[in-house]
């Protein structure tokens, strides 16, 4: 295996390379989109397993289910493995080194030269067919990490029970060599003396991915419940004890004794938000993890279970985070408390007394719940320190090496790209977004350097003897390692498929995932004179494809090759000592796939066109970044401004950040570039008029003006509308001048038309029209970071002005906590108001005058102000509405687009070849605008990036004479694939977006949608094949 | 509602003439579709009839429905001629139209859609022998039953499916000819339930009441309840006939794979079946494997096969109009067999066939959480 890192770095000298650290959501997402152009990418693990943290989750908010196999490619999918992504990753163009560790960064950008260190598994995971004969013998027993400390395991075990293949593991700290599980291993794939090794490649980029770390809270002495109760769990143990395939079967219990759990409570904040333990920051996740886990609890707990959230600020600040509140709270009943102090108490009984003081009663309370979780938080992982440690780069104040400026995902030294929570405090969309931006900017610098992507193989043609009657050669793997049970032999089997009708010719070949057997195999096809290939081997989810290239080479076309793990299912049977039985079940196996091959049609795929060109809609500053992004890339864009002046928000009502960059001098900057890009077309006051088409090959007409238009091809689109702040009339806006919105505030501080001089007292009023039922129902996430930076801007000027903010919630998520922090050390004051009792405004004479329900006095308080600024909602452009008509893509109810998949998909539409960035998306702050224009722009160049796409072999078809065009399979097809051509009244089917689900053929009652690869007949006579081995009749 | 009355003391089909004609004449619409009688005078076709005189042989009160007529209405509308039409449908009809609709293969853009009462009818065959003795059957029919004396004449029941139809009234239409309460002999009443029923009130010079016609309700609500009851009845005796897979094959065993059911069906919309496709044309290997594997293979085969299919298919849209047992050359149950799981399936996924176009069809709409819902199974 380390062979093929030499043999590839040798043989393509010149084809792009990229080290991937840590092989999380994040690191998956940027090896996918680098494999995806054709760059070849190590992706290394220090754990045995893939996954991160997302490998342990069952279910995300908002569906409550895992959905990471969004990740995977869509269009050139065949390059992939279409596996659960949560067994394992498989793709051409990735080698995964899981147990490894990187120990030395040399070189430059390039020409970067790594020490990896592969640890020992003990386990040869190529041999193990995960019998598990070795965990029932193993005498030893440690906690299992996977199930956060719940459970225990043994000392060979498998790190993440559902990953693929069956990676077995000695864990060398536990393992005390007695030697047991070698013995009962029936295929020899133990050695208890296997060394590390260490390794040496060389790559161009480097993108550390390497995650966060969660705080424990047995580390901290304000939690001591924790490690005095079982029933006090933190957030992860939570998800394990409520998974599926975590302790109790995916019931609610309480590890204490078992009993089911009634009441819960979740205590937020736990390790954050926390100033005084040098912990100023908020870790961003744990709110939307805690509403989650809470409907979990409803969802699987017992019908009479009790949900509470004792927290601080709920910050809802992501894109439908809010909703997803409002949906916990009236649907499942979820109750949110809001509290500034909590303690636990254990009691004798196993309850944990809960005390908290309750603002509306004004004094202590106390409730006694059957489990408590702590919302334990994301900490800067130590690995920044080493990692900075071995690239010479100091971690930053906030325990990070990024941001670099605007720039989320680039670090201080050139080539190397950070994403994920490794990055920053992030959830999974955002790490998503990163992972895809951070394999742009590697993209970006491979392509300035010349580094191509791995071209397609050149291969002989296929066979032309398709057509003749089926004739299957079966090639059967005598293996080495394990013996075949008595009365198995190959030599029988061989004799019974013989005499099938059918079946060609049959050869037995030693070991053929050997070189010596792979060689062996091929010298035999290519004599042969069938037309089918069928192997008897093993693990088909790692040899498939390899056997299926070996076929391809003898000039079998891949769907008319098939791999049967015949070996896996003799070793597992081979336990029950069954002899006829497992004969019937091999059998039984290699007559199906016989039959399933005999019956399989020619699937020819074929190319389509890609127009190398994009347009993006919107030059604000992430369609600006974008469009230069795809540009220096090589791709040719058209960039459509509706208004004469590229820039955005950013350009015109954006003066200053917290973090003090200058959003000014970087669209200002960013605009000149965009000027002097020769592959960039900017056309300005126009606006997109219609466009047809699909991935590859869109046509859109753009219109200046009223009448002059002209007409564009490209092969994918991007959509940057923006937004802006909203208007309002709520709180006498209209009536004094007195009053104004932040951005206004904002605009006056910078110009100098609001003097802070004369500025005694300023009131903010946060959440103005927003989230409300019917009224911007979403938190617009950046104007409680607005009303920080003007309240510091006042305050730089004039010292003593007195500065309240009435807030809902202060969504100073992330590393805003620390500007939230600083403002209150200043003297700005913040009083929390209940959306129930708004706070009132009156204008007199003398300027308005605020009146809100104070929370902790109780008492409505009155004041008189200079200034009352209002922070309302950021609105999505109102062409989103004909905008999405024309390009044929869906908005939320919000009126922002709706990205195809939140979690996993967040810059995709769900029609392929569009994206989305920026407040088209939702509102964002500029930096994650540009990391999703950086996205959006990678994600668009893996189609982009070739002059033509290839299409699936397994896509659906609609048979015209059968096809009655009830639409039904329109309505259901998930990738709007399907659509009626009105002119010559069929239905045609965009077999680049069709990812063949089947979901069409499923709902077509006369199968006038066949599904290519999966015939009726074929699958038919899979199923009578299957019932003829049965010992009696069904029916 | 609006209503206006209708005097039909000259006979029903008169004055449903009369009113037809008026529609024709103020161009309220370009042809009418209803029930007439042919040539020799017994044999009623549905009929689009553009031409007022050819009005005079209208029956659309005829006991029978010789094919449901929805198919028609789909042939008719399918890639629609943009000009209005009056079509006269029995709820059986016109609910399948609803279905047909939601399945492209019909359109209401050009419809004014007009309902029956009714009571029922018979089989084809022995419609036109009662028809041979009795020139005036339709009339016969109609005041029998609404006068209470039922809906057998000269011994012969109306069909088993029309005993147990709980939708003797349409609901779904533009204008409403209500029998049911009414006193057939003397007056009947004609119901405008959406506007463009009340522009055609309007325009055919109709004096309109507003509110519900005396009686009407009570008279609905008895027939229904009896229907009701009679339906019960029929799933109970055919549950116990068939509550195994011996029983269900015992009913389908005589079963010959003419597929008469499927063209009878109006909810069976493909162009052509799967069953005549070459999937089901099977080898001679096939048929000698399953012989030697179950040891006897009834012949043809996929009979059973085929009827479970299509109720896979069609069950959620079953309207229980009867036509498919009405087509069996060999009595099979195929109308009880549909009407018993379509019960089940409709409640299943809350589903009502034939009542609102909004209403999306089970087969065609995906929800998250629909599995757990409709099978009980968790996540």
């Amino acid at each position: 295996m380390d062979g093929d890192l030499k043999e590839a770095s040798m043989e393509e000298t010149n084809i792009g390379r990229v080290l991937v650290v840590g092989a999380g959501v994040a690191g998956i997402r940027a090896a996918l989109d680098l494999a995806e152009v054709g760059y070849r990418v190590l992706l290394t693990d220090s754990s045995p397993a893939i996954g991160g943290i997302l490998a342990k989750l069952d279910h995300q908010f908002p569906s409550d289910h895992c959905g990471m196999c969004k990740m995977l490619p869509v269009v050139g999918r065949e390059y992939a493995s279409q596996y659960c992504m949560r067994k394992g990753l498989f793709h051409d163009n990735i080698r995964i080194l899981p147990f490894t560790e990187v120990r030395a960064i040399r070189g430059d950008p390039g020409s970067y030269e790594i020490d990896l260190l592969r640890r020992a598994r003990h386990v040869d995971t190529d041999i193990c067919v995960g019998t598990g004969y070795c965990t029932d013998v193993c005498p030893i027993e440690v906690v299992d990490e996977f199930n956060q400390g719940l459970t225990v395991r043994k000392a060979i075990y498998r790190p993440v029970p559902h990953n693929l293949p069956n990676m077995y593991l000695i864990d060398a700290n536990a393992c005390d060599k007695c030697g047991e599980c070698v013995k009962v291993c029936p295929v020899d794939a133990i050695n208890l003396d296997a060394a590390d090794e260490e390794l040496t490649t060389g790559v161009d980029a480097i993108i550390l991915a390497t995650g966060t770390e969660l705080f424990d809270p047995a580390e901290f002495p304000e939690q001591t419940a924790y490690t005095r109760s079982p029933n006090v769990v933190t957030a992860l143990e939570f998800e394990r004890l409520i998974s599926a395939s975590g302790s109790y079967d995916g019931t609610l219990r309480r590890p204490g004794d078992g009993a089911t759990a009634h009441k819960l409570a979740w205590l937020q904040c736990v390790g954050s938000r926390n100033r005084k333990e040098g912990r100023d920051f908020c870790s961003s996740v744990c709110c939307m993890f805690a509403l989650k886990e809470a409907v979990l609890a409803h969802e699987k707990g017992p019908e009479d279970v009790e949900t509470t959230i004792f927290y601080m600020d709920m910050r809802t600040y992501g894109k439908d985070f809010y909703r997803y509140r409002e949906y916990a709270e009236e649907e499942h009943g979820v109750r949110l408390v809001r509290c500034r102090s909590h303690a636990v108490e254990p009691l004798e009984d196993g309850q944990l007394a809960v005390r908290y003081w309750d603002d509306a009663a004004e004094a202590f309370v106390t409730e006694n719940y059957d489990l408590v979780v702590l919302s334990t938080g994301q900490r800067p992982p130590r690995a920044a320190v080493e990692l900075g440690g071995l690239l010479g780069i100091e971690p930053s104040e906030a325990g990070y090496l990024s941001p670099v400026g605007f720039e989320k995902v680039r670090s201080q030294r050139e080539g190397v790209f950070l994403c994920g929570s490794f990055m920053g405090l992030t959830d999974i969309s955002e790490s998503l977004t990163s992972g895809s931006a951070a394999a742009g900017e590697a993209c970006k610098l491979m392509i300035s350097m010349g580094k191509e992507p791995k071209g397609e193989p050149v291969l002989p043609a296929e066979r032309d003897n398709v057509r003749e009657l089926a004739n299957v050669a079966v090639v059967l793997c005598r293996w080495n390692h394990g013996k075949l049970p008595p009365n198995v032999n190959l030599e029988d089997l061989a004799e019974m498929l013989l005499k099938r009708a059918g079946v060609g010719e049959v050869h037995i070949v030693d070991e053929l995932c050997r070189g010596e057997g792979y060689d062996k195999a091929l010298a035999v096809l290519g004599e042969s004179q069938c037309n089918r290939v069928l192997f008897g081997a093993c693990l088909p989810y790692i040899y498939r494809k390899r056997l299926k290239n070996m076929a391809r080479e003898a000039g079998f076309s891949p769907t008319f090759v098939d791999v049967a793990d015949i070996r896996g299912l003799i070793l597992r049977a081979a336990v029950e000592k069954d002899i006829p039985a497992l004969l019937r079940k091999v059998r039984s196996l290699l007559t199906v796939s016989v039959e399933k091959l005999k019956r399989a049609e020619p699937v020819e795929t074929h190319t389509m066109d890609v127009e190398q060109k994009a347009l993006v809609v919107g030059g604000g500053i992430a369609g600006m970044r974008a469009a230069l992004s795809l540009a220096d890339r090589g791709i040719e864009v058209h960039l459509v401004e509706r208004t004469d002046e590229l820039g955005g928000r950013p350009l015109r009502r954006l003066h200053y950040t917290l973090d003090g960059l200058d959003p000014k001098a970087l669209a200002a900057e960013t605009q000149q570039r965009i000027w002097e890009h020769r592959l960039i077309t900017v056309h300005r006051n126009a606006e997109v008029l219609r466009s047809s088409g699909s991935l590859g090959r869109f046509r859109t007409v753009i219109q200046y003006g009223s009448s002059e238009t002209i007409e564009v091809l490209h092969g994918a689109t991007i959509i940057a509308t923006g937004g802006h702040e909203a208007a309002t009339v709520e709180y006498q806006y209209a009536q004094s001048d007195t009053i104004v919105t932040q951005g206004e505030l904002e605009e006056g501080l910078a110009t100098g038309a609001i003097d802070p001089k004369g500025l005694n007292k300023v009131v903010m009023i946060q959440c103005v029209g927003s989230r409300e039922k019917g009224a911007h129902d979403y938190c617009s996430r950046v104007c409680c970071a607005a009303a920080l930076k003007n309240s510091f801007k006042i305050r730089e000027a004039n010292p003593d002005t007195r500065i309240i903010v009435l807030y809902r919630d202060l969504m100073a998520y992330g590393g805003l906590e620390r500007f939230y922090t600083k403002a209150r050390g200043a003297g700005v004051l913040f009083a929390s108001y209940d959306p129930e009792a708004k706070p009132r405004v009156e204008v007199g004479e003398e300027g308005p005058v605020v009146t809100w329900d104070d929370s902790i006095l109780g008492q409505p308080i009155s004041m008189k102000t200079d200034l009352l600024v209002l922070s309302t909602a950021i609105e999505p452009d109102a062409s989103n509405v004909s905008l999405g008509e024309i390009l044929g893509v869906d908005l939320t109810q919000d009126g922002f687009f709706q990205e195809a998949d939140s979690k996993w998909r967040p810059v995709d539409f769900a029609r392929e070849g569009l994206f989305l960035v920026g407040t088209a998306h939702s509102p964002s702050p500029i930096m994650d605008a540009i990391c999703q224009a950086e996205a959006a722009a990678q994600r668009a160049y893996t189609y982009l990036s070739k002059p033509q796409v290839t299409t699936a072999r397994v896509v659906s078809r609609v048979h015209e004479a059968l096809c009655a065009l009830c639409e039904q399979c329109i309505t259901i097809c998930p990738h709007d694939a399907r659509s009626i051509d009105e002119q010559n009244h069929k239905l045609v089917v965009d077999e680049a977006a069709c990812q063949g689900c089947g979901m069409c053929a499923m709902v077509c009652p006369n199968s006038a949608s066949e599904m290519l690869g999966f015939g009726d007949k074929q699958i038919m006579a899979v199923i009578d094949a299957s019932l003829a081995e049965l010992p009696q009749r069904l029916y | 509602m609006q209503y206006a009355t209708l005097n039909t003391s000259e006979g029903l089909n008169q004055a449903l003439e009369t009113l037809l004609g008026d529609l024709l004449d103020k161009g309220v619409v370009e042809a009418v579709m209803v029930p007439t009688r042919q040539f020799h005078k017994r044999v009623v076709m549905q009929s689009l009839i553009a031409n007022r005189a050819d009005l005079a042989d209208l029956d659309p009160f005829a006991p029978v429905v010789t094919t449901n007529a929805a198919k028609q209405v789909a042939a008719l509308t399918n890639r629609p001629a943009g000009r209005p039409v009056a079509v006269v449908l029995r709820s059986c009809e016109l609910r399948a139209v609803i279905e047909l609709v939601k399945l492209h293969q019909s359109h209401l853009d050009d419809l004014l859609l007009i309902g029956l009462d009714c009571y029922g009818r018979y089989e084809n065959n022995a419609y036109l022998a009662l028809a041979a003795g009795d020139e005036h059957l339709s009339a016969t029919f109609v005041a029998q039953a609404a006068s209470g004396g039922g809906t057998t004449l000269e011994g012969v029941e109306i069909t088993a499916a029309c005993q147990v139809c709980e939708y003797p009234v349409c609901d779904s239409v533009d204008l409403r000819l209500a029998v049911v309460g009414a006193e057939p002999g003397k007056q009947v009443w004609i119901e405008a339930l959406t506007d463009k029923g009340r522009e055609a009130l309007a325009s055919a010079k109709l004096e309109v009441a507003e509110g519900d016609p005396d009686g009407r309700t009570e008279a609905v609500g008895a027939l229904v309840a009896q229907r009701e009851a009679a339906k019960k009845q029929l799933f109970e005796e055919f549950t116990a006939q068939t509550d195994s897979i011996d029983g269900l094959q015992d009913a389908l065993a005589g079963c010959i794979n003419c597929y008469n059911c499927r063209v009878a069906c109006p909810a069976c919309y493909c162009r052509e079946c799967v069953f005549v496709t070459d999937t089901f044309r099977h080898d001679g290997e096939q048929y000698m494997a399953w012989a030697e594997k179950r040891g006897l293979l009834k012949l043809p085969t996929d009979t059973t096969f085929y009827h479970l299919t299509r109720m896979v298919h069609m069950s959620t849209l079953c309207v229980g109009c009867g036509q498919c047992s009405s087509a069996c050359p060999n009595d099979l149950p195929i109308m009880e067999l549909f009407r018993t799981v379509s019960e089940k399936t409709q409640i299943r996924f809350g589903y009502v066939p034939g009542q609102d176009l909004q209403e999306a069809q089970p087969m065609a709409t995906f929800h998250d959480e629909e599995l757990d819902e409709v099978t009980g199974q968790s996540k």
